[in-house]
């Protein structure tokens, strides 16, 4: 059985989107996964954090971020995790998408993203804390 | 991430390389809304050395298609890599632009 075991965590800070794919990286070089999967994951915890930092905080303090990535066999499991104000993405619907590109509602499109690439997506609120899960099965 | 652009035969070419997130997005959106010219009708977008892409980034290129789109002019996209490309097609944007494999396609395209 494969099993590899990755986690590291980010300030509430958009510029730390590089450091993001940096550790992604370094958990790709680890796996051997290929090119394309490090790059989908890296977009979903892209467009995540993104989310996070944007509308997450009501405060100016510095906040950190969690993230946990699991490979097991097959199995990719991935968990991030902030103490910012409750949002379940889960409950997003998806941006509609007109035939033109005249009537293309800017936003939105992010976790449209997520869950076009990931096989699961969970949320859960726990101890004052979000608490969401990606899977994809690889 | 870094923005060139020139003008060939009245026609915009903007290439974006490097990283457009949305760290990278607000300065890359006043660049091209700096760039488009109040006449600017056709414009293509040249993503060949675009290393990535999230919907933050998305968004800003959408934004000047939009824009164009009001003027009644045409844009297309050209040099797409893989990934690119993907989050387009996910995102359901691939059927409402042209996208063209070379510069020279994408010039034939917005010139007819």
């Amino acid at each position: 059985m494969v099993s590899h075991k990755y986690s590291f965590e980010l300030k509430n800070d958009l510029s730390e989107l590089e450091t993001l794919c940096q550790h992604l990286n370094k958990f790709g070089q680890a796996t051997g996964l290929s090119e394309a999967c490090i790059t989908d994951i890296n977009i979903c915890l892209d467009e995540l954090f993104t989310n996070i930092v944007s509308y997450g905080f009501v405060d100016d303090l510095e906040h950190v971020v969690r993230f946990a990535i699991n490979l097991e066999d097959c199995v990719l499991k991935l968990n991030i995790e902030d103490d910012g104000i409750p949002f379940n993405p889960i409950e997003q619907k998806d941006p509609e998408i007109p035939a033109d590109l005249i009537d293309v509602r800017i936003g939105g499109l992010g976790i449209h993203i997520v869950r076009k690439l990931m096989d699961n997506f969970r949320y859960k609120r726990e101890r004052g804390k979000n608490k969401m899960t990606l899977k994809k099965f690889i | 991430m870094e923005i060139t652009h020139r003008v060939e035969n009245d026609l915009l070419i903007i290439a974006i390389a490097g990283r457009l997130d949305a760290a990278t997005a607000p300065i890359a959106d006043e660049t091209i809304n700096k760039t488009l010219a109040e006449n600017t009708k056709r414009l293509l977008f040249d993503l060949s050395a675009l290393e990535y892409l999230s919907s933050g980034g998305l968004r800003v290129i959408l934004g000047a298609a939009k824009e164009i789109r009001r003027r009644e002019g045409k844009v297309a996209l050209t040099g797409l890599t893989q990934y690119v490309y993907e989050i387009f097609e996910v995102s359901g944007f691939t059927s409402m632009i042209p996208i063209k494999d070379t510069v020279e396609e994408g010039l034939k395209d917005l010139a007819s």
